[in-house]
């Protein structure tokens, strides 16, 4: 239950919160500051409470509702590069691991600093971390051949190679979820049920 | 024995390497007694000799699984927190070589257990979660007569102790029928694990690598899991994820009341939540009425998959056994399900379960379970339990739907059973079992505990 008290002190911090933005904007380009007070009312609306915040997806990331964001930066191993850009066109985005793997809404491999190191993102459903001895038995051998390319892998039976991720994660600063509580599963769910109700709506309309 | 060292090298042999069973504390491997009998003695460690010294007393009373199954006395079974592994004065590297889970405990994990609203640790009974539980001695029999002597002799070792102090007693007992405090037989789903020479009942699935279970063999994984250190410490030890429910009876009389007009309705509902019928008999073998001859069949009551139920409409895919162990069901989520098994010691306490039990008071009598889970990795296998089967449903297609007999139930908590040509979707599901505290507890090796006891070991 939430007291009065507990209300006043989340709204005093939310005051605070909004006073080290201004602040912050003091010497902001003129467009930037006039964007932020003309905005003001619509941001204490979304920074108040009740509003769906980020929180930790497990050790690292962010999480809104079920939706989680990993990002992280990896050298390439020597070669790596060259290998995983042909690996990648040759998929042509049809990743069948990743749809069996089943909470993966998308990811994307950024090759960056002239191919020696990558940026991938995903958003996925609920935590990697419990997850990862069951990659490791279930899908080893498109894991083992995707990350090889990177610097100081393991290999996916490696009891380190969990922390091998995390270590290379970075957290995001933002992290927006237009469906938070649709998984991957709920998703598929619901497209099977929309498409039974038109099939019906056909048969009787 | 094969050594493990030879066994990861090359090939792994097609069975793997036989446990070691004169170093395994036997309750690890030894199922309970059938009527079974027992306490739960949890002490705390004021100092480090005394400690040892209490162990050095215990560990003749402690059986392995070597030792013959059927026991002419109660066996003890003896674990270490890491509060009591710091108390006994372990070195600092030793202790460093444990998982963070176990070193910060069962209650500190509270938010990865989901272990929140009624369950949290700040309503749990003392002394759990306090810090200050060190050892448990478990005493398991098959009569009271002997758990009677097998606690006159525990006390005889701790009493004039004056750095040992029993913070907390639970007896424990199979109660008429067998039954649990919710009034079904339960217990009847164990992992059969590779190596270990005990001939499982037939069962759904192959056997699981010892070293999923024992620390020092290859797991499933192909190797073993990180073991605590020095090797005489960690090998042929396990952990336990020690828990204690209490169930709400009236609750789940009212609720079963609430959605089934006859006997039969309620049975059935009954049965739907578990996937068992209240005698043991599997929905799968028995979709329309209770069969206690097969319930009560060990070779039987397990043998069974999901292969002719893809829709859930015989068990639920909610149903409570169907999550702890979804055998062939297809689920959402890229999971190997050989890996997040647990060997479960589970007992009753209190007050037998009483089907006209419907008041609220009825909610606070202490009966319930305990549960030992037993796993070389217990501490990942019950946070994903916790998270993932428990208290969630996304896995299996249930949605946001949470186990109905050990889940903690939000606000306005459903649960679905599949049927043709509409599903029943049942409101008012609540928590009908509550958590009243839990601590991990390492588990060592014989050799260990004698390591542990020697007044310059460890």
């Amino acid at each position: 239950m939430t007291t009065l008290e507990q209300t006043h002190a989340v709204q005093d911090s939310i005051a605070e919160k909004i006073k080290k933005v201004q602040e912050l904007y003091a010497d902001a380009p003129e467009v930037g500051r006039i964007g932020l007070e003309r905005m003001m009312a619509e941001l204490k609306a979304a920074a108040g409470e009740g509003q769906q915040k980020a929180t930790s997806a497990g050790r690292t990331g962010l999480r809104v509702g079920k939706v989680s964001e990993l990002t992280a930066i990896w050298k390439f191993a020597p070669g790596g590069a060259r290998r995983l850009r042909a690996l990648l066109a040759l998929l042509g985005g049809n990743f069948q691991g990743a749809d069996k793997v089943g909470t993966l809404h998308n990811m994307r491999f950024v090759f960056l600093d002239n191919d020696t190191r990558l940026l991938f993102a995903t958003a996925y459903d609920g935590e990697w971390d419990p997850y990862i001895v069951d990659f490791s038995t279930k899908l080893p051998d498109a894991l083992d051949a995707l990350l090889a390319n990177l610097e100081e892998y393991p290999g996916m039976h490696s009891p380190a190679v969990g922390d091998w991720i995390a270590n290379h994660q970075i957290t995001a600063d933002g992290w927006y979820v237009s469906n938070p509580n649709l998984t991957v599963a709920e998703t598929r769910r619901l497209e099977r049920i929309g498409k039974a109700v038109d099939e019906f709506l056909d048969k009787v309309g | 024995m094969l050594s493990v060292e030879e066994s990861v090298g090359g090939n792994l042999p097609a069975r793997g390497p036989i446990l070691d069973l004169h170093e395994i504390q036997a309750t690890v491997l030894r199922p309970r007694p059938a009527p079974y009998f027992g306490t739960h003695v949890l002490l705390r460690v004021d100092d480090a000799q005394v400690g040892r010294a209490f162990l050095r007393r215990l560990i003749p009373y402690v059986d392995s699984a070597a030792d013959s199954r059927i026991a002419a006395n109660a066996w003890l079974d003896v674990g270490i927190s890491y509060p009591g592994l710091e108390a006994l004065g372990l070195a600092q590297e030793s202790l460093q070589s444990f998982p963070e889970a176990f070193r910060v405990g069962m209650a500190a994990r509270a938010s990865q257990l989901g272990d929140d609203g009624v369950n949290d640790p700040k309503n749990w009974d003392k002394p759990f979660g306090t810090g200050e539980v060190h050892i448990g001695v478990s005493a398991f029999t098959d009569s009271e007569e002997k758990r009677r002597r097998a606690l006159a002799i525990a006390r005889e070792q701790y009493e004039g102790f004056s750095g040992v102090t029993v913070l907390a007693m639970q007896d424990f007992g199979a109660q008429p029928g067998d039954l649990n405090a919710l009034g079904y037989k339960d217990g009847i789903d164990q992992p059969a694990i590779d190596g270990s020479g005990i001939e499982p009942p037939p069962v759904y699935g192959r056997p699981i690598k010892a070293g999923e279970f024992i620390l020092g063999y290859p797991g499933e994984t192909g190797v073993p899991l990180p073991m605590p250190q020095p090797d005489i410490l960690g090998r042929n030890g396990t952990y336990v994820g020690f828990r204690k429910y209490q169930a709400r009876v009236g609750a789940f009389n009212r609720f079963l009341r609430a959605n089934g007009n006859t006997e039969e309705e309620r049975e059935l509902l009954a049965a739907k939540l578990v996937g068992r019928w209240r005698s043991g008999a599997p929905l799968t073998l028995a979709p329309d009425q209770d069969n206690p001859v097969l319930g009560a069949d060990p070779q039987r009551n397990n043998d069974f998959d999901y292969a002719n139920d893809p829709h859930g409409r015989q068990v639920p895919f909610g149903a409570h056994i169907r999550r702890m162990n979804p055998r062939d069901t297809k689920l959402t989520r890229l999971t190997d399900v050989n890996i997040h098994r647990l060997i479960r010691r589970g007992a009753t306490y209190g007050r037998p379960y009483d089907p006209n039990a419907l008041s609220e008071a009825d909610d606070e009598v202490a009966r319930g379970s305990i549960f030992l889970f037993i796993s070389a990795k217990a501490m990942a296998t019950i946070e994903f339990l916790q998270q993932e089967w428990i208290n969630d449903g996304d896995f299996i297609g249930a949605g946001n739907e949470r186990d109905p007999i050990i889940g903690r139930q939000e606000e306005g908590a459903t649960f679905t059973i599949p049927k043709a040509p509409v599903r029943r979707r049942i409101q008012g599901i609540q928590t009908f079992n509550v958590l009243k505290g839990g601590e991990y507890f390492f588990l060592p090796s014989i050799s260990a505990l004698n390591w542990l006891a020697n007044p310059t070991g460890g």
